[in-house]
């Protein structure tokens, strides 16, 4: 620890010095007989200021949590000297992990004897924190000598985004023969109604609709469709975001990114995730919880990273884009990269739908007319550009971060069954 | 509540002085509003400089006090430093959102005690000067040099030892 005198010291030696001098240049001894314990006060809290020998710990209840939860902690604070310390307990992580109750912890470490300091911790958003090593402040008895250090060790804490339950999914075009939730396309066994044909070599027995056999007078049977899973992939959009002071459209971003693995997952479907910005990550498509664990620890450590570094769908290794998956790419629509990027998969005839994450909560118009009218046409902009990806048959929908993606993912269903329709006809 | 313990010493030391301050009583009750602003404003603002200059000013008021004031100023002066710890303290807790009632009892029995062993050597200096010769250059010189003496100690020591925090 590293021991620094109190600006305190300076005011109590300048009122001693006052007096001291008032007294011998006035000749009055009460000016001097007043100053003489400040004086006194500063020579004994300096030649009792000795360094303390305080040993800490910081101990997490919980190293996983969700969003918006608090974490409670636990620092252990020993004093090896043979008198009491006061020890203060400062924050240091202000803004992304917020103490509570905020401030300075102060107590008072007995000689010889431990003492524990409960507070707790609420990270502002999801991530990984790093806490610890404390910092210790522990002033000397009369307050004149301050040391400061950092003890104890560094624990990590993890937290993952809060949990968004999703009743309907974006229903993808192609699935995989394996089984799953998704009511395929094709003809095969299932319990799903697909129509009736007349009866074929090898066809079960069990299929037989005999109602139809009957109106038709010859054998009947029923098909179906099968229940199959599908692949999808996530393409999260890391280069640029819409911030304010509180949050971004990347934390919803990355929220709407879990809440999406996790019904997916749910349902059967192998899901992979891209973080596509100025560093590039991926997670092949698997299944399973162990897949979700590992997507979260992925969008966990997705950041906005400034990069000039032009990237497009050759960028991505083709074993993360397997054919006939789902994409679900979520994404501001801030950068013309991921624009682009957009464009090219679809062009490619990729299954692509976009979660727009709207970044207009966190943008505002300035005061001037100009502002506004720039406002405007920026939003303006915006709508021409979603015209522009619709027209290319890209299911856009606009999600507002503050309500669930539920109903986002409904307008992009509609919109792709309404596509669909008019491709048929 | 170290606040308010600080403004009872303040209203003390100012009883002690204009009980007594005869016809300089408006000029001690004015340093003594002025000491109480500065005080105030110290404490309000989180800054150490103001509440020093209310200390000084409360040492110059006392010379308003007509009788007994070699005698009472050692006590005075101990009040004077408890009224500077006290609101020093409370400028240092500006900042702690907790803090267990043991580390300010601590703190304050510290100060009360570094305080009265103060009082004690002032007493001893007063007497010194009551028994003592008249005034003379020979023991002003005296004085001066172990008044400095006594500081350059102080500052060689700190100096030395410990670096001034910003």
């Amino acid at each position: 620890m590293r021991g620094s005198l109190s600006p305190r010291i300076r005011g109590v030696l300048a009122v001693a010095a006052t007096g001291m001098i008032a007294a011998l240049a006035t000749g009055r001894p009460e000016l001097a007989v007043l100053a003489a314990p400040f004086l006194i006060f500063a020579g004994a809290g300096l030649f009792l200021a000795g360094e303390p020998r305080v040993v800490a710990d910081i101990e997490l209840e919980r190293a996983r949590l969700l969003e918006g939860e608090a974490v409670a902690a636990t620092a252990r604070l020993s004093n090896e000297a043979g008198r009491a310390v006061n020890v203060e307990l400062v924050p240091a992580h202000p803004g992304q992990l917020v103490l509570e109750p905020s401030g300075a912890l102060g107590v008072l470490v007995p000689a010889k004897g431990e003492t524990a300091i409960r507070f707790s911790l609420r990270p502002a958003r999801w991530g990984a924190y790093s806490v610890g090593p404390l910092v210790i402040r522990v002033r000397d008895p009369l307050g004149l000598v301050i040391w400061e250090g950092t003890l104890g060790r560094r624990l990590n804490l993890r937290v993952f985004p809060r949990e968004e339950r999703l009743r309907e999914l974006v229903a993808p075009s192609r699935t995989r023969p394996f089984l799953g939730n998704h009511v395929a396309r094709s003809r095969g066994e299932g319990i799903e109604f697909a129509d009736v044909r007349p009866f074929q070599v090898g066809d079960r027995v069990r299929r037989v609709n005999w109602r139809a056999t009957a109106r038709r007078g010859a054998l009947q049977v029923n098909d179906r469709h099968p229940e199959h899973s599908s692949d999808v992939v996530l393409l999260l959009d890391t280069f640029a975001e819409a911030r304010d002071a509180a949050s971004g459209t990347l934390d919803s971003a990355v929220r709407a990114a879990a809440a999406l693995a996790r019904a997916h997952l749910a349902r059967r479907d192998r899901v992979g995730v891209v973080d596509f910005g100025g560093t590039l990550h991926w997670l092949e498509p698997a299944f399973g919880t162990n897949q979700l664990y590992r997507i979260i620890d992925a969008l966990l450590a997705s950041d906005v990273a400034f990069s000039y570094a032009w990237r497009d769908a050759v960028s991505l290794p083709r074993r993360v884009l397997p054919p006939g998956a789902l994409i679900l790419a979520i994404t501001p629509l801030l950068d013309e990269r991921s624009i682009a990027l957009v464009t090219d998969l679809a062009r490619r005839g990729c299954d692509l739908t976009v979660v727009e994450v709207s970044p207009f909560d966190h943008v505002r118009p300035g005061p001037s007319a100009s502002d506004a009218l720039a406002y405007r046409l920026w939003h303006l902009e915006r709508d021409a550009l979603r015209a522009r990806l619709r027209a290319l048959g890209i299911a856009v929908a606009v999600w507002d971060p503050d309500l669930t993606l539920g109903p986002a993912l409904e307008e992009v269903n509609a919109f792709r069954r309404s596509a669909r329709h008019a491709a048929f006809a | 509540m170290l606040a308010v313990a600080a403004l009872m010493i303040l209203v003390g030391l100012v009883a002690l002085v204009v009980t007594d301050a005869g016809s300089a009583s408006e000029l001690a009750w004015l340093g003594a509003g002025t000491a109480a602003a500065l005080l105030a404003a110290g404490m309000a603002a989180g800054s150490p400089g103001p509440v020093h200059a209310a200390v000084l000013l409360l040492g110059a008021i006392f010379l308003a006090r007509h009788d007994l004031r070699l005698l009472l100023a050692p006590l005075y002066g101990a009040g004077l430093l408890q009224l500077e710890a006290l609101a020093t303290r409370t400028i240092e807790l500006r900042g702690v959102a907790l803090i267990a009632p043991e580390a300010i009892w601590s703190r304050t029995a510290a100060t009360l005690l570094v305080a009265a062993v103060g009082a004690c050597v002032a007493a001893a200096a007063a007497l010194v000067v009551t028994v003592g010769p008249g005034r003379s250059v020979a023991l002003t010189a005296a004085g001066a040099i172990a008044a400095v003496g006594a500081f350059a100690a102080i500052a060689r020591f700190a100096r030395g030892r410990y670096r001034r925090s910003e």
